[in-house]
């Protein structure tokens, strides 16, 4: 055992090494923690000083450019003038006003010694009155006494004087005191009305020099940029926020987007990357809104600044708006957050979900297209969409509503009958009997009231009945319409045949395409059908063009494509139609083979109408069933309209139709078409692929939709959209060509919609389905990548809404009937011939045909019509634009245009609804009550037509008046519709400036000039009107509304035949 | 004195007070640097101060006594025993997971606290007051990782301690009980980490509450899926489950439910196991070893009948082996 | 597919399943730790049964020891400060962890979009597992109770008075092989088989196999008295189901039961601490590692021979 034991390793160890070392890290790793709270964790920071930066370099090269600007201002001589003129009038004004200000001074010195001393008096006498009003009776005297002391007790002051400096010793009472006070007091009052008074002319010419100022200079001044360049350079770096308490909103976004600070960029200046210099640099989020407008429309007061406030950004352009973290965060592009940023080509979809009634917004022309597309393509076929095309449920719910009132009904009359009984009971006292008969009495008269319901419902269906139509053509009509071996060839090359057709591909094998071919022919009613005589192919194409065909259809294929794409491209038309069949058709698209029963369900023929002893016909007016029961379909589901042609004119275009063909044009026979065998194969095909979602085909006109509904798609879980075996490559961001995605991974809602509308099967890929019904049934339309985007966009925006309901756009009045409207505007392609909205261009301006002088041979545009037109007159026009029972091949008022307002056969609600639109949309009250015309005196009469005649205004030089000879050349409409058809207010604004309510219009403006308060004729002026002291304007109104045929004859008389040569227009 | 020769002689009196406030200023200033002389000497050495000395109660010089003191008159060391197994204080034999659950423990509760001034177990609220930690609490993000990771980390370390324990046969006599303490408390840490997951409300917390409560159903007699369950007419609504969540789902009850336990009711049983657990190992003898080892040979035959639950105290091999 | 290191890589650095990686790491290495040490006290037993003499001097452990230092020290300093140390080190880690990985956070809760595998916290996924081998009431409620009372009544079962506060092996082979198996074998392993293995419907997907949410797997899984010989015997009803049944148990516990018998009675120490157990003692430790046997014997059943119940009744399935 040694004698010194060896050190004790534990006693002796020392840790010190270790706990240094670890102490150090852990200060290192709060150091690490603290640097990530206050940077890491926070980039705004760093966005905000590079903003300050650039913004306040950009200000700096600002200033200097406007304060020349102004400068420049100041030296024009308008400026120089009235400065000038205002210095004058200060000048003129001076020396008064130097007396004035004198006098002031003096009042105020004078006051500066009274009051005091008045103040302390009033305040003695205050206290000692209140005692008074306190004191008891027999002390009343006493204190009264006291008061009249106080107010005799004198006070010695020397007060200034008021003509100059001297000062005046005196002894005032209290009386006094108060005389004096309140003299200095008004006097002082007086003085300063003068002053205002005397400068008022002056300051009038100081506004006017200030405004001339800012209309001159364009933008901010340069003090208010130095004002701006101040705020930024000490800009204080921190969370710039939105916050809506109601809304639940939070929107951090503006602290990295700091441009968008309406504070520190003001509305009226809009920063963009290339104003900071910042071109190119992926990551410079500071330009402003680049769409100021759209914030101001989400205003009451349309102030921007309110419209961020209230709404903020996320809802409409998604991401998270809480998160500031990181770029990924905050645009929310991140797992787990469900309402991801809108890439920037989709971003309109942040409207839908707030406007999902609209069918046509302002400022979201990809949205809208998207829309239309839907609509158009035939999606909504297949796929249900709240507001698209619900006729059919509107009509069922209809007829539930009219079941459950007649059930109603029925009870009631039970219960009228059970009253009775009681009533009539001898054990019922007669109180209560005479109770029970009244009650039973007034029964009746609610049950009349069910009846109006009903009966108001009825109309209703009636209207839904016409109202229903279908994307594609009828396919009961095919036997008489088609050529019998085209079909199959169709169904295999739809988009060879026709690229641009709403019929989209489907995947069909041979065997298939034969069965769906042979069940649809052989489904196919078989005529009748008259036979009709050619007619003249060049005058036909002459009317193809010119009766406005070409609003709607295209023709010509590929580079030389003209028309409207809203139906069909005719170029191969004569391929496939039966001439026969063409020519009814475009006498009357609407014009069916035989009526169908919705509720026997089927087709009726002769032989059905010859059971009940009538003859086989059937049109709006004997549109009920032979036994007279129901309402029938009588017309085919199309949107085609009939333009009024003569059975002539008809033949002329079937025939030039009928000559559109491609030269090798042939088609393998199709036998089998007539194999019965396949029939029953073919509508089992038929019902799977859904084509009675387009179509109507006999026997499956009940069929319902077979596609999922998309109303909420946007928010449908992305688990849920069914990627297949490309999920994976999605979430690697591996397109299905295996290219590498441009922006990485897809596997989102967007990359999902945008490969699914390019080519439906791709999701089929790898996927082992030997029976063709096992593979994805969606077809391949035909789409361009900017359609694509578009229904991308709009099925992006439809989401199940976020944002409290008050945000949400569900308008009422005025605002509800614009956005009915749309959706019949569009449904009917009126803006393929009119222009509604400003800026909008129909299909046919851009016709050859309508260039230049031509101009005047389009159709008028809309833009004011509510405030035009009579609505009466207007609901009259729409229903039956001919105006005429009898001569019907005509334009109603612009008889004198080739083109042609056809016939819609629009229900009693539809043209309700336009009406209301037309109404709305330039703000007009309603019901409309036409304003008296007070009738003309003789005199006025005389000087009327002087004006009417005048060589310098002849008004029937260009305006037709249905005399045959004279509207050859005319070019607008005739004086005597004027009565029923126009609102006066409109037309005398219309006489005074009609350019500027329709830019280009062949009325020509001028022609009258003011003078005072009223408008008279601007040309030299007739004997008779020179010692009128009438409005000439209001006074030619005025006889324009009290026009007689009689009348006018004698104007013709009186004036020039019309040349409408140089001239012609709208009204 | 002055005074006297004030009131005796006027005109001198003016001088001598003079010079008597003189005299007394000087004595005064004096004093007053002498004092904060003293004053700077006791700042040397502050633990001769009477604050010091009412805070640590002992001097802290290096005698084995104080050594002994700063342990023992410490409210918080004084869990330890003055002094220990020299090799205990090894790492090889401890793990020292014992202390870092405890330790992580602590760390819980303070985060834990933390968080709770931002957090409302309201449907709604919960999950944006997740969103508010992250985003806009100060350190916000980092309160939340360190309690999430703090819990896992204290699940490892619970057994981790308990495996150490095991190996190192410490449950034996005496430590029977104390061990149970011990399993009851890791039962305790997975059910707070298990309660607390719920709480951010998102999709993970929901389904993994959801899949750990569904197995509730089949809780033998007392759930509704559970054998002789419906027998005893358990329905979705009365039984085990029920009574866990405050209703038939995962729903805003469930929530307040999982808040209450995991910020209330666990952690105060926690609390209150933990102090039985420290208070047992001390006095079953501090930690267990490392002990001497002991060889077969040396096992005792006891004598007598042996009753059938547990042998008559007083025959303690433990003891015997000191 | 295979080869999908991609997918690997999504689970291992999912933050949640941070632990588990460290699982994977931390209970070897102490495992290895542990009994380096027990083999270490085992040489040194085995010299001092050697060598009596020596036994009476040795201290008796296996850290070196001199005449002249304490038995004990000071717990301040030399124990404080290694908790000190240790303390430190675990705010570092945690730190450093907090700042490096953020807690997740997926959507909102939502009752109508079930995640796909919903998996409990990792800690529980062990009982998850379970539920694939047996009804919830047994995976879900039976197995945890039965875990929590074993693991309690360890200490009144544990008859061997030797490994009293040090690291043995030769002195306890029998409670740490009971132990490395339930601890490591049933509940460790289970976990990372749940965390790693199974992926959406529970599927069993080995790692680097992509997690595919359209894949199909035929699994037809008969209950015992389909199978086999059995379907021959067993008439088709439920009554015989049950009595056959619960022959099949009783016969697995008897012989489950004697198997354990017989490792007790393996090697002369084991039986004298088999002799000093009361019969209570022996009867819970029977019943227990009985049913702890169960489990993995019912994962091979069920995995390999595809049975899905041994015994089926009326009331309850097992």
């Amino acid at each position: 055992m040694p004698a010194q034991p060896a050190q004790d390793p534990i006693t002796s160890k020392s840790l010190s090494f270790h706990l240094l070392l670890w102490s150090f890290l852990l200060i290192l790793s709060l150091a690490w923690a603290l640097y990530d709270e206050m940077y890491g964790l926070r980039p705004w920071r760093s966005y905000q000083k590079r903003f300050i930066e650039a913004y306040s370099s950009y200000l700096q090269r600002e200033i200097p450019k406007q304060q020349q600007a102004e400068q420049s201002i100041r030296s024009s001589p308008e400026y120089q003038k009235l400065e000038a003129q205002w210095k004058a009038a200060e000048a003129a004004v001076a020396p008064r006003l130097s007396e004035i200000d004198g006098e002031i001074n003096r009042i105020n010195r004078r006051l500066g010694v009274l009051t005091p001393v008045f103040q302390e008096a009033r305040g003695r006498v205050a206290a000692l009155v209140y005692q008074l009003e306190i004191a008891r009776a027999d002390d009343r005297q006493s204190r009264l006494r006291e008061v009249e002391q106080a107010k005799q007790q004198t006070y010695s002051l020397s007060l200034p004087g008021l003509k100059g400096d001297e000062v005046e010793p005196v002894q005032l009472s209290y009386t006094d005191l108060e005389l004096e006070f309140n003299r200095l007091k008004d006097r002082k009052a007086a003085l300063v009305a003068e002053r205002a008074a005397v400068l008022a002319e002056a300051d009038a010419l100081r506004r006017q020099l200030e405004s001339y100022f800012s209309e001159k200079l364009a933008g901010l001044t340069g003090q208010q940029l130095q004002g701006l360049l101040r705020a930024v350079n000490n800009l204080d770096v921190r969370i710039r926020q939105i916050h809506n308490e109601s809304a639940g909103l939070v929107d951090r976004c503006q602290s990295c987007h700091i441009g968008m600070d309406l504070s520190l960029v003001p509305p009226n200046l809009t920063l963009t990357k290339a104003e900071l210099n910042l071109e190119g640099n992926p990551d410079a989020p500071f330009s402003s809104h680049p769409n100021i407008e759209l914030l101001r429309l989400h205003d009451p007061d349309r102030d921007p600044a309110k419209a961020l406030e209230r709404i903020g950004c996320s809802p409409c352009h998604g991401g998270n708006g809480r998160a500031t973290s990181s770029v990924v965060k905050g645009h929310g592009r991140h797992k787990y957050w469900l309402w991801p940023l809108y890439y920037r080509e989709n971003f309109e979809a942040g409207c839908q979900m707030c406007h999902a009634q609209d069918m046509v917004l302002d400022h979201a022309p990809v949205l809208n297209r998207g829309k239309e597309l839907y609509r158009e393509r035939g999606c909504v076929g297949c796929h249900r969409f709240e507001g698209f095309d619900n006729e059919a449920e509107q009509l069922l719910s209809a007829r539930q509503r009219i079941r459950q009132l007649e059930q109603q009904k029925r009870e009631y009359e039970q219960e009228i009958a059970r009253l009775q009984r009681r009533a009539d009971d001898p054990a019922t006292p007669l109180e209560v009997a005479r109770q029970l008969n009244e009650r039973a009495a007034s029964l009746p008269v609610v049950m009349s009231q069910l009846d109006a319901e009903i009966e108001q419902l009825q109309q209703r269906t009636v209207s839904l009945m016409r109202e229903e139509k279908k994307v594609g053509p009828s396919l009961k009509e095919v036997r008489v319409k088609l050529k019998k071996e085209w079909i199959p060839y169709w169904l295999a090359n739809t988009h060879e045949f026709r690229p641009d057709t709403k019929m989209p591909q489907f995947r069909l094998e041979e065997g298939e395409i034969q069965a769906i071919s042979a069940f649809i022919w052989q489904m196919g009613l078989p005529g009748p059908l008259e036979k009709q005589p050619r007619g003249d192919p060049a005058r036909g194409k002459q009317l193809f063009e010119t009766r406005g065909c070409l609003g709607c259809h295209s023709i010509g294929e590929g580079a030389n494509k003209i028309g409207g794409d809203f139906a069909a491209n005719l170029s191969r038309i004569g391929e496939k139609a039966n001439y026969d069949y063409l020519v009814r058709w475009i006498y009357n698209p609407r014009q069916r083979t035989r009526p169908y029963d919705p509720i026997a369900k089927k087709d009726l023929g002769p032989g059905d109408y010859a059971k009940h002893g009538k003859p086989f016909v059937f049109d709006l007016k004997n549109s009920r069933s032979p036994d007279g029961k129901h309402e029938l379909v009588v017309m085919l589901p199309t949107v085609m309209p009939s333009l009024r042609l003569t059975w002539q004119e008809a033949r002329d275009i079937a025939s030039y139709l009928i000559t559109l063909r491609r030269s090798d044009a042939n088609y393998p026979p199709a036998p089998y078409l007539d194999d019965p065998n396949l029939r029953e194969r073919g509508r089992e095909l038929v019902k799977f692929y859904g084509c009675a979602g387009c179509h109507e085909i006999a026997t499956l006109e009940e069929e319902g939709r077979i596609g999922t509904e998309l109303t909420n798609e946007g928010s449908k879980p992305v688990d849920r959209l069914d990627f297949a075996l490309l999920t994976h490559n999605a979430k690697r961001g591996i397109l299905p060509d295996g290219s590498p995605s441009p922006r990485g991974k897809w596997y989102d809602h967007k990359g999902f919609f945008e490969q699914k509308l390019a080519n439906p099967a791709i999701f089929d890929q790898g996927k082992y389905k030997p029976d063709p019904r096992d593979r994805l049934r969606m077809p391949k339309p035909n789409l361009t990548p900017a359609d694509i985007n578009a229904l991308t966009t709009f099925l992006l925006g439809s989401v199940d809404p976020q944002v409290p309901n008050d945000l949400l756009y569900r308008p009422e009045g005025a605002r509800k009937d614009i956005q009915d409207g749309w959706w019949i505007i569009t449904k009917y392609n009126c803006m393929g011939c009119h222009q509604i909205r400003v800026g909008q261009r129909s299909a046919l301006q851009d016709l050859p045909q309508y260039q230049g002088p031509n101009a005047d041979k389009l159709p008028p545009p809309l833009f004011g019509a509510g405030a035009r037109l009579n609505p009466r007159w207007l609901a009259r026009f729409l229903e039956n634009p001919a105006l005429s029972e009898t001569d019907i091949h005509r334009n109603g008022v612009r008889n004198y245009l080739e083109i042609r307002m056809p016939t819609f056969y629009l229900s009693d609600n539809e043209i309700r609804k336009l009406v209301r639109f037309f109404e709305a949309l330039s703000a007009q009250e309603r019901p409309f009550i036409p304003p008296v015309i007070q009738p003309l005196t003789e005199a006025e009469r005389t000087m009327a037509r002087d004006l009417f005649t005048h060589p310098a205004a002849p008004c029937l030089r260009c305006h037709a008046t249905g005399d045959p000879a004279h509207d050859r050349n005319a070019t607008a409409p005739n004086f005597l519709l004027a009565g029923e058809r126009l609102r006066p207010p409109w037309t005398q604004r219309w006489l005074l400036d009609p350019a500027r309510m329709i830019p280009g219009t062949a009325m020509p403006s001028g022609l009258f000039r003011r003078e005072g308060e009223r408008w008279i004729f601007a040309g030299p002026l007739p004997a008779s009107l020179r010692n009128y002291r009438g409005d000439h304007a209001e006074l030619l109104v005025r006889y324009m509304f009290l026009m007689t045929p009689a009348e006018q004859r004698l104007l013709i008389s009186r004036s020039p035949r019309a040349t409408g040569a140089s001239t012609g227009g709208n009204e | 004195m002055t005074e006297e020769n004030g009131r005796k002689e006027g005109p001198s009196a003016g001088v001598g007070l003079l010079e008597s406030v003189r005299e007394k200023t000087k004595q005064a200033t004096q004093t007053i640097l002498q004092k904060a002389k003293e004053d700077l000497q006791t700042l040397k050495e502050p633990e001769k101060t009477q604050l010091w000395r009412s805070i640590f109660r002992v001097k802290h010089d290096d005698t084995p006594r104080n050594r002994a003191l700063s342990v023992l008159t410490n409210v918080f060391f004084h869990l330890h025993p003055a002094k220990v197994n020299r090799d205990a204080v090894r790492y090889s034999f401890t793990w020292g997971m014992g202390g870092i659950t405890f330790y992580l423990f602590i760390v819980l509760t303070f985060t834990g606290i933390l968080l709770m001034f931002y957090y409302h177990p309201t449907k709604v609220q919960a999950f944006r007051d997740i969103l508010y930690l992250e985003h806009d609490v100060p350190f916000g993000k980092l309160l939340r990782n360190m309690h999430r990771w703090a819990a896992h980390l204290m699940i490892l370390a619970v057994w981790l301690h308990m495996f150490r324990v095991f190996m190192t046969g410490s449950y034996k006599r005496p430590r029977e009980f104390n061990w149970c303490v011990g399993v009851v408390l890791m039962v305790l840490t997975m059910l707070l980490s298990f309660t607390g997951y719920l709480l951010p409300d998102d999709q993970l917390g929901f389904w993994a509450v959801t899949v750990g409560t569904n197995m509730a159903r089949a809780t033998p007699l007392l759930g509704h899926e559970g054998p002789f369950g419906p027998q005893l007419g358990m329905t979705p609504y009365n039984d085990v489950r029920f009574a866990l969540l405050g209703g038939s789902i995962v729903d805003a009850n469930a929530l307040l439910r999982a808040y209450i336990w995991h910020c209330i009711a666990i952690p105060v049983l926690a609390a209150i196991f933990m102090g039985v657990h420290f208070w047992r190992v001390r006095k079953d003898g501090g930690i267990s070893g490392p002990a001497p080892v002991m060889l077969e040979s040396e096992i005792k035959e006891e004598k007598g009948p042996r009753p059938v639950i547990m042998r008559p105290a007083g025959t303690k091999e433990w003891e015997k082996t000191k | 597919m295979w080869g999908d290191w991609y997918q690997l890589w999504e689970i291992v650095s999912a933050p949640d399943n941070v632990p588990i990686v460290a699982l994977l790491f931390l209970v070897p290495f102490y495992t290895w730790y542990a009994f380096r040490q027990a083999f270490e006290t085992d040489r040194l037993i085995e010299q001092l049964e050697k060598d009596p003499q020596l036994a009476k001097t040795h201290h008796r452990k296996t850290h070196a020891w001199q005449p002249g230092w304490p038995r004990e020290v000071h717990t301040w300093p030399y124990l404080m400060r290694v908790e000190f140390l240790a303390a430190i080190i675990v705010t570092v880690i945690l730190t450093v962890w907090s700042i490096t990985l953020n807690a997740p956070l997926e959507e909102p809760a939502n009752p109508n979009l079930t995640m796909n595998p919903a998996k409990a916290p990792w800690y529980f996924l062990g009982l998850q597992e379970m539920l694939v081998y047996f009804d919830p009431w047994i995976a879900g409620v039976l197995m945890p109770t039965l875990i929590i009372i074993g693991l309690m009544v360890i200490p009144y079962i544990d008859e061997n008075p030797l490994g009293n506060g040090y690291y043995t092996y030769k002195q306890r082979r029998f409670a740490i092989w009971t132990f490395l198996i339930g601890f490591i074998g049933l509940w460790v392993i289970m976990i990372v088989i749940g965390t790693f293995i199974r992926g959406p419907g529970w599927m069993w997907f080995w790692p680097t196999q992509t997690w595919d949410h359209n894949r199909l797997v035929f699994e037809v899984n008969r209950n015992l008295h389909e199978w086999w010989i059995f379907k021959h015997i067993v008439p088709q009803n439920i009554w015989a189901w049950t009595v056959f049944g619960a022959i099949v148990v009783g016969l697995y516990f008897a012989g489950a039961a004697y198997l354990i018998h017989r490792i007790c009675m393996a090697t002369e120490f084991s039986r004298k601490i088999y002799r000093r157990m009361s019969l209570l003692q022996i009867v819970t430790m029977q019943i227990l590692l009985i049913l702890m046997l169960a489990l993995p014997i019912k994962m091979l059943l069920r995995l390999v021979f595809r049975i899905k119940y041994v015994w089926v009744t009326p009331w309850f399935n097992v």
